[in-house]
C-alpha cells in the first residue's frame, strides 16, 4: 500500500464527497453506480479506501459541510465498510454496508423518480456479493454463515420498495432476480413463491416491459424451479424463453441455461444434436443423448454414475435418471424391428425371454419377474402400446404404432 | 411457553394481593393487588380492564360502585394471560360479541367477559390452575369477613358481584330485577332468589330458624330437601343461559366440575352458615348470599371449588377465622366419608350410625361454647342434610341440557370426591334422614366422645379400603375408646393429633392413605388402573410417597398452624383435604386441555351456538380422560410433581405465612420436613421464572434411579431427580434390554434425553441415546419421535460426535424418498453422501430402494424390502402400501387376461416372512384378502386357483380408507392412550 499523506487523503476524501453529492444532485445514475461499486475494485474506490485508513476521522469532514452531512448517514456507513473491505475484515465490511444500503434505500424511497435506479442495483448486486464473502469469513472461522441471508432480507425490502406502482417498478425484477440468486445459494428455493408471485399476478405492469436482461435471468431461475418440480411442460417453456433472448454473445449463460434445458427437452423426448452440445461444451450430456438414441441403458447408466456429482449438484440427476425409461423403449424398438426383420408374421410378440437376453448383452442382469415388471411400466406409461400374457410371458405389441412417440409430452401423460 | 410464562408471572402478584389481604379491607386489597399486576403483564390488557371497568360501572353498579369495580378487577388476571397468551382464543371469542350484545341489553362489555371466560380457557391447560382460583378466592374472602361483622351493605353487593358473572350471560331482564331488588334494600330478599324472591326468602328464613333448634337435624334436611330444588332449578336456569350465551366449547366441561363441586361445597356453606346463625345474629340473607355466590363462581374453572380448600388464598382465608369459609374444608373429608357409606353399604356399621349420630349431638351441645373456631367443624355435622339437598336438587332437574349433563357431572363428582352420585340418592336421603333415629337409638355414650374423638373416628374410617379393614379398623377403634375411657383419658387426650397407624394395622394404610382410598374410588373401573402406564412405577418407587405427604403439608401450611395453634387440628383433615381438595386441580388442567381446546376449534363450526348433542358429546370425551386422568393424579408420585409446580404460585404466600405467624416448633416432624422442602422448591421454582441463567441451570444430577419418567419440565431442574452420566448410561441399557412395550421405552428414553439435555451432556452417550430412541421409534412406526431424534442426531453428527452415521445416513435417504417426496431435499441428500458412504451396505440399499421407488419397479423393491440391513425394512414398511397398490394398478392396466395371484403375492412380497411352504399359502390368503379390500376382481380358473382378473380390476382398483384413520390425524392419539402417552 503506497504512503498516503495526511493532505492527500484529506483531499481524495473530499473529492469522493464532492463527487458523491453532485451524482445525487445531477442525478448522474452512472457515476453514482461507479463510486458504490466496490467490487469492481476501481482505482479511485482503492484509493480512497488507503485514504480513509489514514485520514480516521472522515466523520468530522462530512459534518464540516452542509452539503456533504445531508447524506451524513450514508456516507459514514459506506467510509465505513471501505475501510474495513479494503482490510480484508468482510463481516465488518458487511456489517457497515448494510447500515449503508438501509439509509440508501430510505433515501431512494424519497426520491420521486426512479433515476437512481441504477445505483440501487449496483447496492442490491454489492451487498449479495460482500454478504457471500462475508458468510465464507465466517465459515472459515468456524462460526455459522448467516449474512446472505441477512442480506436476503434487506433485498426482500428493496423488492418492496420498488413493487408498487410507479416508475420504479421497472426494477422489482432485478431484485427478484438478486433474490433468486441469493435464495438458490442458500437452498431456500421454497422462498421464490412469494415474490414469484408478485411478479407473476401483477396486473399493472406487463413482464415483457421489464428489462430483458432481467426476464432473462428471472425465467431461467423459475425454470429451474419448475426442473424441481418436474413440471417438464412448463420448465420447457420458461427455459426456452431464456434461451431465445438470451445474449448470444453470453456463451456461459446459454450453456446454464441448456444444462437445464437439456435434461428437460429430452424428458419430453426431444434430442439435441450434437453439435449444440459440442459448442456449448455440454460433454456430460454426449453420452445420454447417445444412449437414448441406441436405446443403450448401460450406457446411460455409466453416463449418470460418471457424472452423478455435477447433475446431482445442478438437481438434474432425477430427470435423467428418468430416461431409462425411454432408453427401454428404443431397446424394445430395436428387438421388434429385428424380429420383424426374422419373421414379421410374429413380429409383434416380443418373448420376456427375448428382453431379458438383450438386457444381458448390455451386461445388466435381470430375471423375468423384473422384465415383466418393467414391461409392465412401459406399457402402463404409454410407452409400449400392447398388452403382457402373464402366463404365457410374452409381451403383445400393437400392431399400429406400438412405440408412440413423445411429441413434446412428458412420459406418462 | 407463552402460558407458562404468564402464569408465572402472575402468580407472585397474586399472592402478593394475599399478603395485602390480611388488612381486612375487601374491595381496596382488591382492586390495588390486580392493577399491580396490570403494570407488569403488559398494555394489552390493560385496555380491557380499563373497558371493562367503565362499562360494568356505568351500566350496573351504580349503587356500588366500588365493588363492581372489584369483581371487575377479578377478571382482570385471567384477561391478562388469555391476551397476551394467544391470539386464537379471544378471537373466538369476540366472535361471539354481537351474539353476547343482542342478548344483553345492558350492553355489559362483552370483551370483558369473553377475556373472562377465554382467560381461564387459556390457563386451563397451563396447568396454572392455582393461579386463577387463587384470585377468585380471594375476592370472596374480604366479602366473607364483611358478612362475618354482620354489615348488611356489604352483603347484597357481594353477592352482586358474583352474580354479574352469571348475569351477564343471562337475559337482561334477570338483571334489572336482581338489581331493582337490591336497591330496593330488600336484603331479605337476597341476590340469590331474583325470580322467586318470595318462595326461596321463605323457606331459608325458616330454614336457619329450624337449624338452629337443637333437635332440628330432621326438620332441617328435610326443609332443605324441598327448597332448593326451586333454588337450584333456578340456577340451573342461568347455567344453561350462560353457557348458551356464552361459550359453549368451554361450558361441557365446565359445567360438569364445577357445578359438582360447587354442590358439594355451596351447601356445606348454607349449612354452615345456618348453624351460626346465633353468633351471626341469625341474617338469614348473608347466610343465603354465600350459597349463592358459590353458584356463580362456577363458571370459574373447574378445579375451582376443590382448589380452595386447597389454594393459599384461603389459608388466609381462615387468619380471618371466618366461619363460612371454614365450612369448606370439613367438606371434602365428609363427603369422603358419606361416599364410603354409599358405595360400600356395608360399612354402614351400628358404629358408624351411631357415629354420624353423634355429630349433630355434638354440634348442638358445643357449638354454644366454641363459636368460631368451630366453624370447620361444624359443617361436617351439616354436611349430611346439605347432601340430601343436593341430592333433591339434582333430581329436580328439568332442564334437558344440564340434566344431560349431570349424571356424568355426578359420576365425576364420584371420582373426584367420592360423594353421592345421581344413582345413589336415594342411599344418601335415607342416611341423612336416619341421623337423628340413630341419634336417639344406637348412641349408647351420645355427646359423651369429645367431637375430636369422633373426628378421629372418622377419619380412621375414611382411610380403610375395604369391609376387611373397615373391621379391623373398628375393632382396634373401640379398643382405644374403651381404654381411653377406662383411663379417663377420652376427654383430655388430643385426639386430633393422634395417630391413625394405631388403629390402622397395616403400614400401606398409613403410608398411602392420600392416594389409595380415593383412587379407588375414582376409578369407575379398577381394573383399568394397572393398565396405567405409571402403576408400576409408583410401586418401584416407595420413597416418592412421603415426599407428596410433605407436599400437601406445605400447601396447607397456614391451615396447619391455625390448626395446630387452636387445637383443632386434625391430620387426616389435613390429608382428606390435600387429597380430595388437590386431585381435581391437577387433574384438570389435563381433561380441560382436550375438552376445552377441542370445543374451541369446533365452536367455529357452530357459530357459538349451545347444542345439545355438543355438551354432551364433549361430555362422552371427558368421561374417559377424566378418569384416566384421575389415574395419573392419584399416582402419589405424579401428584408430587404437580405439587411442586404448583408450588411455585404459593411460594409468596407460604413466605408471608411464614412471617406473620410463628411457625410451630413443636408441629410434627414430618410438617416441618415439608415446610423445608416446600423453601427449597419455592427457590428453585422461582428463579426459573425470573432469571433465565442457563449455566446456572446447568446442573449435576445426583439422582440414582435408573429408571425415571418423563414430565416435561416447568420449573428449573433439581439435581435430585436429575440422572448423572453413569446412571444415565445404565438407563439406556435398561431400556434396551427391557421387555416392555414401546410407550414405555420412549417415555424412558425422553426422560434420559431430558437428563442429558439439563445436563449439557454432548457426547457419545448422547448419539447413542438418540439413535437408540430412533431406533425404537422406528420399530413403533413413530415417525414424529423419528424425526425428532433424528433432527437432533444431526446435530450431534455435525459436532464431529461418532456415532452410526452411515446407519442413519440410510435411513434419512430412505425417509425422503418414501416419506417426503421432496425433490431438492432428496437431492441434496444424495449429493452429501461421501464416497465411502456408498460403500456402505445400509445406504447402498437406501440408494437402490429409492431408485426402484423413483422407477415404480416394483420387484426390486419387495426384494430390497426383503433384504433390508438395519431397521431398512421398518422405513419400507411404510411404504408398501403404496407400492402394492400401484403394483397391482400398473398389473391390472398392462396385463391380460389374468394375473396368478400366487404370482402377486410372491413378487408383492406378502409371502416374503420365510420361505417355508407354508408361509406361502399364508400370503396367498394375505394377498387374495388384500386385493379384495382394494377392490380388485378375483376368479378362480378351472384348477381352482385364485386369478386377477385384469381388465375388470383396472377400472374397480382404489385405496382404501385406513381403517385406523381418525379425523384429528394421529390414531395414537386415543383418548385412553392420550394420558399414557404424553
Amino acid at each position: 500500500m503506497a504512503y498516503v499523506s495526511m493532505g492527500e487523503a484529506h483531499r481524495r476524501i473530499t473529492e469522493y464527497l464532492n463527487r458523491f453529492c453532485d451524482a445525487v444532485s445531477d442525478q448522474d445514475s452512472l457515476t453514482l453506480c461507479r463510486l458504490l461499486s466496490f467490487s469492481s475494485n476501481s482505482p479511485p474506490l482503492l484509493s480512497l479506501a488507503d485514504a480513509l485508513n489514514v485520514f480516521q476521522d472522515a466523520s468530522s469532514l462530512i459534518g464540516k459541510s452542509d452539503k456533504f452531512s445531508e447524506y451524513g448517514e450514508i456516507l459514514a456507513h459506506l467510509f465505513r465498510s471501505l475501510q474495513s473491505y479494503r482490510v480484508g475484515n468482510l463481516v465488518e465490511a458487511y456489517l457497515a454496508f448494510d447500515k449503508f444500503a438501509n439509509a440508501f434505500v430510505q433515501e431512494f424511497r424519497n426520491w420521486e423518480s426512479a433515476w437512481a435506479l441504477e445505483a440501487l442495483y449496483v447496492v442490491c448486486y454489492e451487498i449479495r456479493i460482500l454478504a457471500e464473502k462475508a458468510d465464507k469469513e465466517l465459515t472459515s472461522n468456524g462460526k455459522s454463515p448467516e449474512k446472505l441471508k441477512a442480506a436476503g432480507s434487506l433485498l426482500m425490502k428493496v423488492f418492496g420498495v420498488l413493487a408498487g406502482k410507479g416508475p420504479k417498478r421497472v426494477g422489482a425484477l432485478y431484485v427478484t432476480c438478486q433474490l433468486f440468486k441469493t435464495y438458490f445459494k442458500l437452498g431456500t428455493v421454497n422462498l421464490c413463491r412469494s415474490v414469484i408471485r408478485s411478479i407473476e399476478t401483477a396486473r399493472i405492469f406487463d413482464f415483457e416491459e421489464f428489462p430483458t436482461r432481467d426476464k432473462v435471468t428471472y425465467m431461467y431461475y423459475t425454470g429451474r424451479l419448475e426442473v424441481f418440480n418436474e413440471n417438464f411442460p412448463a420448465a420447457d417453456t420458461k427455459l426456452s424463453y431464456a434461451l431465445q433472448y438470451c445474449d448470444p454473445k453470453k456463451e456461459r449463460n446459454i450453456r446454464m441455461i441448456l444444462k437445464y434445458l437439456i435434461p428437460v427437452k429430452l424428458s419430453i423426448g426431444i434430442i439435441p444434436k450434437d453439435e449444440l452440445l459440442q459448442k456449448y461444451n455440454l460433454h456430460e450430456y454426449i453420452n445420454i443423448v447417445q444412449a437414448l438414441r441406441k436405446g443403450d441403458l448401460r450406457l446411460l447408466r455409466h453416463a449418470l454414475q460418471e457424472h452423478e456429482d455435477r447433475f446431482l449438484r445442478s438437481g438434474v440427476y432425477l430427470v435423467l435418471e428418468k430416461l431409462e425409461l425411454q432408453v427401454y423403449q428404443r431397446l424394445m424398438k430395436k428387438i421388434y424391428i429385428i424380429q420383424k426383420l426374422s419373421d414379421p408374421a410374429r413380429a409383434h410378440q416380443l418373448k420376456l425371454e427375448v428382453i431379458a437376453k438383450a438386457l444381458r448383452w448390455l451386461e445388466i442382469d435381470m430375471d423375468l419377474d423384473e422384465v415383466e415388471c418393467i414391461m409392465t411400466i412401459l406399457i402402463y406409461k404409454n410407452l409400449v402400446k400392447g398388452y403382457l400374457a402373464h402366463k404365457s410371458k410374452v409381451v403383445v405389441l400393437s400392431k399400429q404404432d406400438p412405440f408412440p412417440k413423445l411429441n413434446g409430452k412428458p412420459v406418462g401423460s | 411457553m407463552n402460558q407458562g410464562g404468564n402464569t408465572q408471572t402472575v402468580s407472585p402478584l397474586d399472592s402478593n394481593s394475599i399478603e395485602k389481604r390480611y388488612g381486612v379491607d375487601g374491595s381496596q386489597v382488591q382492586t390495588s393487588p390486580y392493577q399491580y399486576s396490570t403494570g407488569s403483564d403488559g398494555a394489552s390488557w390493560t385496555t380491557h380492564r380499563v373497558d371493562n371497568q367503565v362499562a360494568q360501572n356505568g351500566n350496573y353498579y351504580h349503587p356500588q360502585p366500588p365493588v363492581p369495580a372489584t369483581g371487575n378487577v377479578q377478571e382482570i388476571p385471567n384477561t391478562s394471560s388469555a391476551t397476551s397468551g394467544t391470539v386464537n382464543v379471544a378471537q373466538d371469542y369476540s366472535g361471539y360479541t354481537p351474539y353476547q350484545t343482542s342478548s344483553d341489553p345492558q350492553g355489559y362489555s362483552n370483551t370483558g367477559y369473553t377475556n373472562y371466560y377465554s382467560g381461564y380457557q387459556q390457563q386451563q391447560p397451563s396447568q396454572s390452575y392455582p393461579q386463577p382460583v387463587g384470585a377468585y378466592q380471594n375476592t370472596g374472602a374480604p366479602y366473607s369477613s364483611f358478612q362475618n361483622p354482620g354489615s348488611y351493605a356489604g352483603t347484597p353487593s357481594y353477592s352482586g358481584t358474583y352474580y354479574n358473572p352469571a348475569d351477564y350471560q343471562t337475559n337482561g331482564g334477570y338483571q334489572t330485577t336482581n338489581y331493582s331488588n337490591q336497591t330496593a334494600g330488600g336484603y331479605p330478599s337476597t341476590n340469590y332468589s331474583n325470580q322467586t324472591p318470595t318462595s326461596s326468602q321463605g323457606n331459608y328464613t325458616s330454614n336457619p330458624y329450624q337449624n338452629y333448634t337443637p333437635d332440628a337435624a330432621n326438620t332441617h334436611s328435610s326443609a332443605a330437601a324441598t327448597t332448593p330444588p326451586v333454588q337450584y332449578q333456578q340456577n340451573y336456569q342461568q347455567w344453561p343461559g350462560y353457557y348458551s350465551q356464552t361459550e359453549v366449547p368451554c361450558a361441557p366441561g365446565t359445567e360438569k366440575l364445577p357445578a359438582t363441586s360447587a354442590f358439594s361445597q355451596s351447601f356445606p356453606v348454607a349449612g354452615g352458615v345456618t348453624n351460626e346463625m346465633p353468633a351471626s345474629n341469625g341474617q338469614p340473607v348473608t347466610s343465603y348470599t354465600q350459597p349463592w355466590r358459590q353458584e356463580t363462581e362456577l363458571p370459574q374453572p373447574p378445579s375451582q371449588q376443590p382448589a380452595a380448600a386447597v389454594s393459599a388464598s384461603n389459608d388466609a382465608y381462615w387468619m380471618h377465622q371466618t366461619p363460612n369459609q371454614q365450612a369448606y374444608y370439613p367438606v371434602p373429608p365428609q363427603n369422603q366419608y358419606q361416599s364410603h357409606l354409599e358405595t360400600k353399604p356395608l360399612y354402614e356399621t351400628p358404629f358408624q350410625g351411631h357415629q354420624r349420630a353423634t355429630y349433630p349431638q355434638e354440634l348442638n351441645s358445643q357449638s354454644s361454647i366454641h363459636q368460631a373456631p368451630l366453624g370447620y367443624r361444624q359443617p361436617t355435622q351439616t354436611t349430611p342434610s346439605v347432601d340430601t339437598q343436593r341430592v333433591s336438587k339434582v333430581q329436580i332437574l328439568t332442564n334437558p341440557r344440564i340434566a344431560s349433563n349431570f349424571p356424568s357431572g355426578y359420576t365425576k363428582m364420584d371420582k373426584d370426591r367420592s360423594a353421592a352420585g345421581a344413582t345413589q340418592t336415594p342411599a344418601y336421603v335415607s342416611v341423612s334422614m336416619s341421623n337423628p333415629k340413630g341419634h336417639t337409638t344406637a348412641m349408647p355414650e351420645p355427646g359423651t366422645f369429645p367431637k375430636s374423638l369422633c373426628g378421629f373416628v372418622e377419619r380412621a374410617f375414611a382411610r380403610c379400603k375395604d369391609d376387611k379393614e373397615k373391621a379391623s379398623c373398628q375393632a382396634s377403634l373401640k379398643k382405644i375408646i374403651t381404654e381411653a375411657t377406662n383411663d379417663g383419658t377420652i376427654n383430655t387426650r388430643d385426639w386430633d393429633i393422634e395417630p391413625l397407624s394405631t388403629v390402622l394395622n397395616t403400614d400401606v394404610t398409613n403410608t398411602e392413605p392420600s392416594s389409595a382410598p380415593i383412587s379407588s374410588l375414582q376409578n369407575k373401573s379398577p381394573t383399568r388402573r394397572p393398565k396405567s402406564r405409571w402403576e408400576p412405577l409408583v410401586e418401584s418407587k416407595p420413597f416418592v410417597k412421603p415426599a407428596s405427604t410433605f407436599s400437601s403439608g406445605v400447601k396447607f401450611g397456614g391451615w396447619n398452624h391455625h390448626n395446630v395453634n387452636n387445637k383443632k387440628s386434625s391430620e387426616s383433615y389435613q390429608k382428606v383435604d390435600a387429597v380430595t381438595g388437590s386431585k381435581p386441580i391437577y387433574s384438570a388442567p389435563n381433561s380441560a386441555k382436550k375438552s376445552f381446546q377441542r370445543p374451541v376449534k369446533r365452536q367455529r363450526f357452530t357459530g357459538g351456538a349451545i347444542d345439545d348433542e355438543e355438551s354432551s358429546d364433549s361430555e362422552k370425551e371427558l368421561t374417559p380422560y377424566y378418569s384416566s386422568a384421575m389415574s395419573l393424579a392419584s399416582s402419589a408420585d405424579e401428584k408430587k410433581r404437580r405439587d411442586s409446580r404448583s408450588k411455585r404460585f404459593e411460594k409468596v404466600q407460604g413466605h408471608s405465612q411464614r412471617n406473620d405467624i410463628p411457625k410451630p416448633k413443636n408441629a410434627n416432624v414430618r410438617r416441618g420436613n415439608a415446610l423445608r422442602l416446600g423453601e427449597d422448591f419455592d427457590e428453585s421454582g422461582s428463579r426459573a421464572v425470573e432469571d433465565m441463567d442457563w449455566d446456572a441451570l446447568t446442573v449435576k444430577g445426583t439422582c440414582q434411579e435408573i429408571e425415571k419418567r418423563y414430565l416435561r419440565l416447568t420449573s428449573a431442574p433439581d439435581p435430585s431427580s436429575v440422572r448423572p452420566e453413569d446412571v444415565l448410561e445404565k438407563a439406556l441399557l435398561m431400556v434396551q434390554d427391557s421387555p416392555k412395550n414401546y410407550l414405555y421405552k420412549c417415555d424412558q428414553l425422553k426422560s434420559i434425553r431430558q437428563d442429558l439435555t439439563v445436563q449439557r451432556i454432548h457426547n457419545h452417550l448422547t448419539a447413542k441415546v438418540y439413535e437408540t430412541h430412533a431406533r425404537f421409534a422406528l420399530e413403533a412406526g413413530d415417525l414424529t419421535e423419528y424425526n425428532q431424534c433424528l433432527s437432533q442426531l444431526k446435530i450431534v453428527y455435525a459436532e464431529g460426535i461418532e456415532g452410526c452415521t452411515l446407519e442413519f445416513a440410510a435411513y434419512s435417504l430412505l425417509y425422503i424418498t418414501l416419506h417426503s417426496n421432496n425433490n431438492r431435499e432428496l437431492l441434496s441428500s444424495m449429493s452429501r453422501l461421501s464416497r465411502e458412504a456408498k460403500k456402505d451396505e445400509a445406504v447402498r440399499h437406501a440408494i437402490s430402494v429409492r431408485a426402484a421407488v423413483t422407477s415404480g419397479n416394483y420387484v426390486t423393491f419387495f426384494r430390497l424390502y426383503k433384504t433390508a440391513p438395519n431397521m431398512n425394512s421398518c422405513l419400507m414398511d411404510l411404504y408398501v402400501e403404496k407400492m402394492r397398490y400401484k403394483a397391482v394398478t400398473f398389473m391390472s392396466r398392462s396385463c391380460r387376461p389374468t394375473i396368478p395371484v400366487s404370482y402377486l403375492a410372491q413378487v408383492l412380497g406378502f409371502a416374503c416372512t420365510s420361505s417355508e411352504g407354508e408361509k406361502e399359502t399364508d400370503g396367498m390368503e394375505e394377498c387374495s384378502e388384500w386385493l379384495k379390500a382394494h377392490g380388485a376382481s378375483l376368479i378362480a380358473d378351472s384348477n381352482g386357483d385364485m386369478l386377477l382378473d385384469t381388465k375388470a380390476s383396472s377400472t374397480s382398483l382404489f385405496m382404501p380408507e385406513p381403517e385406523d384413520a381418525v379425523a384429528h390425524g394421529d390414531r395414537y392419539l386415543d383418548v385412553n392412550d392420550f394420558f399414557t402417552r404424553t
